[in-house]
């Protein structure tokens, strides 16, 4: 079953078209990775689908439901839940009090959320930092803990945006294992992503772009022996680990 | 390909120190309920030993201030934005319930409401197309709106069927003398009802900061963006904040005009007034319960003093003095003063709890 | 009728001295993106300069702008390097320089206060002044003298600066700075000293205004107050960091305000210019001529 389902999706900032009749879909449980070269327009296409902008063009469907004009806390009420490239905790609160406001999108209570939000931690194992002030923490756990709070949400679909930047190789590595333990409590998982290593270890599909245009799709391996691919990224350092 | 002890558990010094900890919470939060006995303690029995009514009305007003600083601070200190005109709704509380009073016989504690509402009102109409945008225009829609409702009470005598009297202002005869009036002879009911009113705001301000919309207002107000993709609708949070502390302040408006049975625009809807709440919840701390107290309780006697001692031969150097400091603050301890003072309080409690400790162990 | 085309003159007129000071805070806002609160407190210390040195030396009104420029130009430059800089410094990631506007609205405190403290609340006025209250006759119609002064004033200002923001080197690069500060400090550009100038202009623009209100419009320690509240609804008007929507959006609100009470009463005029105000916020708050910022 498509939880999410994008269909000639257009967006044009004036005279430049970001992103060119895009077609892509992810199935529920299934780790999609998008790539593309620099400028491709991969933030752009995530930013439509996680409501910052409304689409020129096409239709973005979730769940069935048209989503395309839908605010991002409308988004999240829904099962649609985001992170940020360049993380934005609430950096004088500390790491539970972030991931309590996420889980309080699914109750009102203070109880329950601070329940919900330590289970999120210990389903990370991150609950030993939970009273740390969220903006001293290193940037590895910032991202942790960036996606912990989306976490909180119980979001049936998840999208990444770009969540190992900065990470060093060691991070990755446990970066890759913290979102295969997140596909493995059910959630779908969207992820934008330049560093390879972790592309083809995570994804189950990837779909390429460039110049705003989808110009391949398929597994990790069919992906690395395309000839289109090889070509958009001639000159780029394979494995930017 | 995975690294070595990819996830991490937790140290077993990590989990001593958290079991340590929960018996000084506990500790803590009985010193925290004691101290606060206290100060209650205190504070209700004041007039019993302070006789004098002129130092009585120092207090009232202190504590005056106090409550329209927490009120404010549901906007100004949780909401992240800046209002700078509130005392509008100071003004709104005040006329409504007077003139309902003087010209139609309503008690002034029915008009205290009604004049929330009005409050509330106006409020709305200020937050609903600025708090989607920057916090400067906010600012500038509060000062607008203040100064045009002031500029316009100034110059109508009649609003419609009510009568506002412009810069003469309004007068409340002292008949009738009682509690359904709001009025009495001596100050002591006064300061039992402003003290009361600001129990309640400050026991609502730890409400709301303890529940969900205390959160998403705390977190709207620091990184929207990031607030906005867990869920929170950050502008109608801000709304919801924005309405609570308009009725709010504007039930201080009517107190005011049933403590000194007289108001006028220059002195009740003025900007210096909306500046001297706004400066003093800022160099207390805003966003913080204890810092626009700590603030009105330290700058309101240096205000009363320098207006008493300089104020023929200096005037306004009060106000130089506040902007001054406030400029300071904001350059040295961005988070108001109540964060060393909060930070000294917490070394006295360190202390006690070690003692304490030492003394069991 | 005529009296209605008298009063409108008049009233672009003396709109175009509002414009100058809307001029002044839309060039500090367009480029340290910073609305300063304490622009009326300068436009006020812009007419007290002017004053002094009107009566101290006996020159005409506008030969004082020797002085008054180069004066404010130095007050601004280091009040934004001593009191504003450091904030700014602290708050270089905040999205939204809150602090920023608390310490101008500080200023605007401490200078309107210490002025009432200097010089006392009484009104100042310069009596024998070759401009007060002299008119020009245009067929049947009186114009004012100082305001078309004003008017003249203000149009050669926003040229002025125009062209210095469009064709000279530190124009671009404050230009640069405003669009994207960490770029522009890439090529070498020193944004701090950017924003020390950019706030020196603004506020030798007040002076500017200052000097041509001095010959018709009492001056006193709170003066400042309505004009900055009038700069912002004009800045709001015509769009934050446009140069023509200051001047035009403070026409608009001259004319207002002269040909107003024509028709209603002077206080209702004055609540029309601030429900304008809440109107623009409500529908295009961008203003007329502005760009859409991101928010």
């Amino acid at each position: 079953m498509k939880i999410l389902e994008v269909s000639n999706l257009t967006m044009r900032f004036g005279g430049l078209t970001a992103v060119d009749s895009l077609n892509l879909s992810i199935e529920q449980g299934e780790i999609l990775a998008l790539i593309g070269p620099n400028g491709a327009g991969k933030s752009t296409a995530f930013n439509c689908i996680a409501g910052v902008y409304a689409p020129t063009d096409g239709k973005i469907e979730f769940n069935g439901e048209v989503i395309n004009r839908k605010k991002p806390w409308d988004l999240c009420k829904m099962g649609l839940a985001r992170t940020f490239q360049i993380v934005k905790p609430f950096a004088s609160k500390s790491v539970l009090y972030n991931v309590m406001v996420g889980a309080f999108a699914t109750t009102d209570k203070k109880d329950e959320a601070e329940e919900r939000a330590l289970a999120v931690l210990k389903t990370l194992h991150f609950e030993h930092r939970k009273d740390s002030r969220s903006g001293n923490l290193t940037i590895a756990d910032r991202k942790r803990l960036e996606i912990a709070r989306a976490l909180a949400t119980r979001p049936r679909l998840l999208l990444l945006d770009e969540v190992m930047a900065g990470l060093r190789p060691s991070e990755v590595d446990e970066m890759v294992e913290v979102i295969q333990l997140l596909r493995s409590t059910g959630v779908t998982i969207f992820v934008i992503e330049h560093i390879m290593r972790a592309i083809m270890a995570l994804s189950d599909r990837i779909v390429v772009i460039q110049f705003g245009k989808k110009i391949a799709e398929g597994t990790p391996k069919e992906i690395a022996s395309n000839e289109n691919v090889i070509k958009a990224y001639l000159g780029d350092e394979y494995g930017a680990a | 390909m995975t690294g070595k002890d990819a996830v991490r558990e937790p140290l077993k010094s990590e989990v001593n120190r958290m079991d340590n900890i929960d018996d000084s919470e506990a500790l803590r939060n009985r010193i925290r309920k004691v101290s606060l006995l206290l100060i209650a303690v205190v504070a209700f029995g004041l007039p019993l030993v302070m006789r004098s009514p002129t130092y009585l009305h120092i207090v009232i007003l202190i504590y005056f201030y106090a409550y329209l600083t927490t009120s404010w601070n549901m906007v100004g200190g949780f909401a992240g934005v800046l209002p700078l005109g509130h005392a509008v709704f100071i003004g709104a509380g005040a006329y409504t319930s007077t003139v309902l009073f003087l010209q139609y016989g309503i008690s002034p504690w029915i008009g205290m409401l009604i004049g929330g509402l009005i409050a509330t009102l106006i409020g709305l109409l200020i937050g609903l197309p600025t708090f989607k945008m920057r916090g400067a225009y906010f600012a500038l829609a509060t000062i607008a709106f203040a100064e045009g409702v002031r500029v316009m009470v100034e110059n109508i005598e009649f609003l419609g069927p009510f009568q506002l009297n412009g810069p003469r202002g309004l007068q409340i005869p002292p008949l009738d003398i009682g509690f359904a009036n709001f009025m009495f002879a001596n100050k002591e009911p006064y300061y039992y009802i402003i003290l009361i009113m600001l129990i309640l705001v400050i026991g609502l301000t730890w409400f709301i900061s303890q529940s969900k919309l205390g959160y998403y207002l705390n977190a709207g107000g620091e990184e929207p963006e990031a607030a906005m993709a867990l869920g929170v609708n950050v502008s109608r949070a801000k709304l919801i904040a924005m309405a609570m502390s308009s009725f709010l302040t504007a039930l201080a408006g009517t107190f005011y005009a049933q403590f000194s049975m007289f108001i006028h625009p220059k002195s009740i809807i003025s900007l210096d007034l909306s500046f001297e709440i706004a400066f003093i919840a800022l160099i207390g701390g805003r966003g913080s319960i204890a810092g626009p107290i700590l603030g009105a309780l330290l700058l309101r006697p240096v205000s009363d003093f320098s207006r008493i001692y300089f104020g023929d031969v200096f005037p306004g150097l009060h106000l130089v003095i506040f902007g001054v400091v406030l400029i300071l603050v904001m350059i040295y301890q961005p988070r108001g003063i109540q964060e060393p003072l909060t930070r000294i309080y917490d070394r006295i409690v360190d202390r006690l709890v070690e003692k304490y400790r030492k003394g069991v162990a | 009728m005529l009296f209605i085309l008298e009063d409108a003159i008049n009233g672009i007129l003396m709109g175009s001295i509002y414009g100058l000071t809307a001029l002044g805070l839309t060039i500090i806002f367009g480029v340290l993106k910073v609305i300063n609160f304490a622009h009326g407190s300068l436009l006020m210390v812009g007419m007290y300069v002017a004053y002094w040195t009107v009566t101290l030396t006996g020159i005409h009104p506008y030969l004082a702008l020797v002085i008054v420029i180069p004066a404010m130009y130095l007050f601004g430059y280091y009040l934004q390097d001593i009191v504003i800089k450091p904030i700014f410094k602290a708050e270089k990631d905040v999205r939204e320089p809150i602090t920023v506007i608390i310490v101008t609205t500080g200023v605007w405190y401490i200078l309107d206060n210490m002025t009432l403290l200097f010089f006392g609340p009484q009104y100042r006025s310069i009596d024998d002044n070759p401009l007060r209250g002299k008119m020009v006759e245009i067929g049947e119609i009186m114009i004012s003298l100082p305001k078309l002064w004003g008017f003249a004033a203000a149009i050669i200002t926003a040229g002025a600066i125009y062209y210095f923001f469009q064709s000279t080197r530190m124009g671009r690069a404050i230009r640069a700075t405003s669009l994207d500060r960490d770029a522009a400090s890439l090529s070498g550009i020193n944004q701090y000293k950017i924003y020390n100038i950019a706030f020196g202009i603004g506020t030798a623009v007040a002076g500017i205004a200052g000097v041509t209100l001095v010959p018709f419009y009492n001056t006193f320690p709170t003066v400042g107050v309505l004009f900055d509240i009038k700069g912002f609804i004009i800045v709001v008007l015509g769009g934050l960091g446009s140069i023509p929507g200051a001047i035009i959006g403070g026409m608009i609100i001259g004319l207002i305000e002269s040909v107003g009470p024509q028709f209603m009463a002077a206080t209702w005029t004055e609540a029309i210019v601030y429900g304008l105000f809440l109107v623009v916020l409500f529908v295009k708050p961008s203003g007329l001529f502005g760009v859409k910022y991101d928010w």
